[in-house]
């Protein structure tokens, strides 16, 4: 009976945190305005702490689970994102490369204050470029919001995690190489998986439009074809060991292109999607090893301030040229702030593919991955309602 | 207050407003983004003038007074041209059109201005499903009492404007089997509907108003949503029955048809304008909404059936001299190409939803035939 007990425990500690995480999130949404995600995250960093039964990345397909509902985020990402508006206004594109570029430099430096390898500034410096899509698209459309913070802060998005992947598969081969001495690992480990990744997400783009046009499909299946579409995907990504995330966000990137359908996937990919949501922000956040927070506090704080600042600056200096205002510059800049769950999940993809720095990386950087995971919707949130950009108003 | 004097204007200039929709370019939804681009286009000089509107995902453009086509749809394409650049650069899109096709309209930011916001606190929903776009016409009248003569013997030709301009035959994602949905949302306001029988200005301004204003109900001239109002400020008159059409060419011809027509009112040789004229006025106007141009109109004076294409294409006839004479031929083919064979935007948009299957293509088809 004992071992019934404990199996029970762990098969029904997942459900029920899932259960808290969203009632927590509905709660402190109504009656504090607190974006849901930050919800979510709290209750996955308490499950953490208390080390609950099977809450924890020894439970098998759990990543995988992580790596579809994020893939699902990044594929609506990509959706959202047109290639034409860099043409018509290319200081957006410009803005994007610029303050990911300068990110990581600055943040590469700041990291060198702190005596660690080099290794692991560089690891470093490119998850920082990154930003959250996950947190950044989820608040977006909660509040419904338009307008030219939305617009940019989801550009640019994009680019960051773009950059991002490229940042660290090239660190990634770099290792491979000079610890090793291995060309053949070192570009099978960056090259190969870049250049792959983008094809498959590519095809993929491509066929399923033409697929959807040739069989005249509904409005409301299209979502679930993307979302299977999204699910093939990843499994391929898997099995291939290319990036899962990088390929969604080209999938939906190209789809958008090659649309014929206007009609777009609901937003967020409807009640499944939100599940899907609840269990990322959940699984992430519990990953975290509070042990490492204390330890990283200072390099936190450092680098946040670097990373934000950057952001920020970039931002700012581009808002009248690229056709807004510096105002909507700055909040632009801070409500790029969320990075962590597309961080977390790229380290964790190259740990799984064999590149073994990244577990003392994701512990050196604990608490500013707590920090950003935690507050950054709410500052994306606050940073939307004073551009005036989001919809408040409710159906009667 | 009383009434303000009427100022007196050239005859027959003209002045054209444009409420154009500002969609996204992703799912081609209203987008809130009149700041952003007022913002933008505050930075250069532009070829007439752009105000906001009631809701975010609106703005108005207007013309400076013209007097002739040529001119006027030069400084609409201009306008137009400086929009096209200006949303590109925000990763927006404009378009013409009566109604947004699926726009949810407790979705849409009532822009904050006082007025704006002392509209939506009365008018509740009605103010936002007000997210309708229409084209306003001035002519400019040089007598208070030849402006309401105007406005008087135009009521038998406002089912034309209606059925020529009508482009809102999409409302909340369903064909509405109107050609023009949008007047039926105007409709819905109370002081909406036709000005009262009323010749002379002395007694509109000091009798009328003046009664009308002692009820508490209205405080000046833009609390009537009249189909055609007089607009004491600027000395002309304005029609607003028109949807927004989706080309700014059908827009000047639509104002240059207005002009020739009431050059030829203006020569008196056609009865006087009664009020019985008014029997057959809302029974015209909605055959005009529902089925454009092939409704059937009666003409209050014969209480003759006649379809509004047969009466434009006869109207386009009598009034061809006076065209000649204001220049704007180009204005009259425009008009007739609609009646005799284009058809209205009304049915093109639904040539588009057939070919796309999809409300979101007509949205793209809408923003595409203004750039074109």
């Amino acid at each position: 009976m004992p071992e019934d007990m404990t199996f029970l425990l762990q098969a029904v500690t997942w459900p029920l945190v899932l259960l808290v995480a969203w009632f927590l999130g509905e709660r402190l949404n109504e009656s504090a305005g607190i974006p849901r995600v930050s919800s979510y995250v709290a209750v996955g960093l308490v499950a953490s702490l208390f080390n609950l039964p099977g809450v924890t990345e020894s439970v098998p397909g759990l990543p995988f689970l992580a790596n579809v509902a994020l893939s699902l985020v990044l594929f609506e990402l990509g959706y959202r994102i047109h290639l034409r508006w860099f043409r018509h206004n290319p200081w957006v594109l410009v803005l994007g490369l610029v303050e990911s570029v300068l990110t990581f430099a600055l943040v590469y430096f700041a990291a060198g204050w702190f005596e660690l390898p080099v290794d692991t500034r560089l690891i470093i410096a490119s998850l920082s470029v990154s930003a959250s899509p996950a947190g950044i698209v989820r608040v977006a459309n909660e509040l419904r919001s338009t307008g030219q913070v939305t617009e940019r802060v989801l550009h640019l998005c994009a680019i960051n995690c773009m950059v991002a992947v490229l940042a660290l598969k090239l660190v990634v081969g770099y290792w491979h190489l000079s610890t090793s001495g291995d060309m053949v690992q070192a570009v099978l480990g960056s090259v190969h998986v870049l250049v792959t990744s983008v094809a498959a997400g590519a095809l993929l783009g491509v066929a399923m439009p033409a697929l959807l046009r040739a069989q005249r499909i509904q409005a409301r299946d299209v979502t679930l074809v993307f979302a299977l579409a999204v699910l093939l995907l990843t499994t391929l990504s898997y099995g291939l060991k290319l990036s899962p995330l990088l390929a969604a966000l080209t999938f939906g990137i190209v789809a958008r292109e090659r649309r014929v359908h206007l009609t777009n996937a609901q937003r967020g990919f409807g009640t499944a999607g939100d599940l899907l949501n609840i269990f990322m922000f959940v699984y992430i956040a519990a990953l975290l090893d509070w042990r490492a927070v204390p330890a990283g506090l200072a390099l936190g704080l450092t680098l946040m301030v670097v990373r934000t600042a950057s952001k920020v600056l970039c931002n700012v200096a581009a808002a009248r040229l690229s056709g807004s205002t510096e105002r909507k510059g700055v909040l632009a800049g801070l409500a790029l702030m969320p990075m962590s769950a597309f961080a977390i999940l790229l380290l964790e993809q190259s740990r799984i593919l064999g590149f073994a720095p990244a577990r003392d990386v994701l512990a050196v950087m604990a608490f500013m991955m707590l920090v950003q995971e935690l507050l950054g919707p709410l500052v994306t949130q606050r940073a939307l309602h004073a551009a005036a950009e989001t919809h408040v108003t409710q159906e009667p | 207050m009383p009434l303000e004097t009427f100022k007196a204007s050239e005859s027959l200039t003209l002045g054209v407003e444009l409420e154009l929709q500002l969609v996204n370019t992703y799912d081609m939804d209203l987008s809130s983004s009149a700041n952003d681009l007022l913002e933008l286009l505050r930075r250069k000089p532009f070829p007439g003038t752009v105000t906001p509107e009631m809701t975010q995902s609106m703005i108005e453009i207007a013309t400076d007074v013209q007097s002739e086509h040529g001119p006027l749809l030069a400084q609409l394409r201009a306008i137009r041209d400086t929009l096209v650049h200006a949303c590109d650069r925000l990763n927006i899109e404009i378009a013409g059109g009566g109604t947004h096709p699926f726009q949810r309209w407790f979705e849409q930011r009532i822009f904050s201005k006082p007025r704006f916001q002392e509209l939506s606190g009365l008018y509740g929903y009605l103010a936002k499903q007000f997210t309708v776009f229409g084209q306003h016409v001035h002519v400019g009248c040089s007598s208070p009492d030849e402006a309401l003569f105007l406005l008087h013997s135009l009521n038998r030709y406002v089912p034309h404007f209606i059925a020529l301009s009508a482009s809102s035959p999409f409302s909340q994602g369903v064909d509405t089997l109107f050609d023009s949905a949008r007047l039926n949302s105007v409709f819905a306001f109370p002081l909406s509907g036709r000005a009262p029988f009323m010749l002379s200005w002395e007694e509109f301004a000091n009798v009328y108003f003046t009664k009308m204003e002692s009820t508490g109900v209205v405080k000046s001239m833009k609390d009537f949503y009249w189909d055609i109002r007089p607009k004491p400020e600027y000395g002309t008159i304005e029609l607003r029955v028109c949807d927004t059409p989706l080309t700014v060419e059908r827009a000047a011809g639509l104002a240059c048809y207005l002009q020739a027509l009431c050059r030829h009112l203006l020569e008196r040789n056609e009865p006087p304008p009664e009020e019985d004229d008014y029997l057959v006025y809302t029974y015209n106007r909605f055959q005009a909404c529902r089925f454009g141009l092939d409704g059937m109109m009666v003409n209050p004076k014969t209480r003759e059936q006649i379809s509004i294409r047969e009466d434009v294409l006869a109207t386009l006839r009598k009034i061809a001299p006076h065209a000649d004479a204001l220049q704007s031929q180009a204005a009259m083919d425009e008009i007739e190409r609609t009646a005799a064979r284009d058809g209205n935007h009304a049915s093109y948009l639904r040539k588009c939803y057939a070919a796309s299957g999809s409300v979101q293509g007509v949205v793209a088809a809408s923003v595409e035939a203004l750039r074109a």
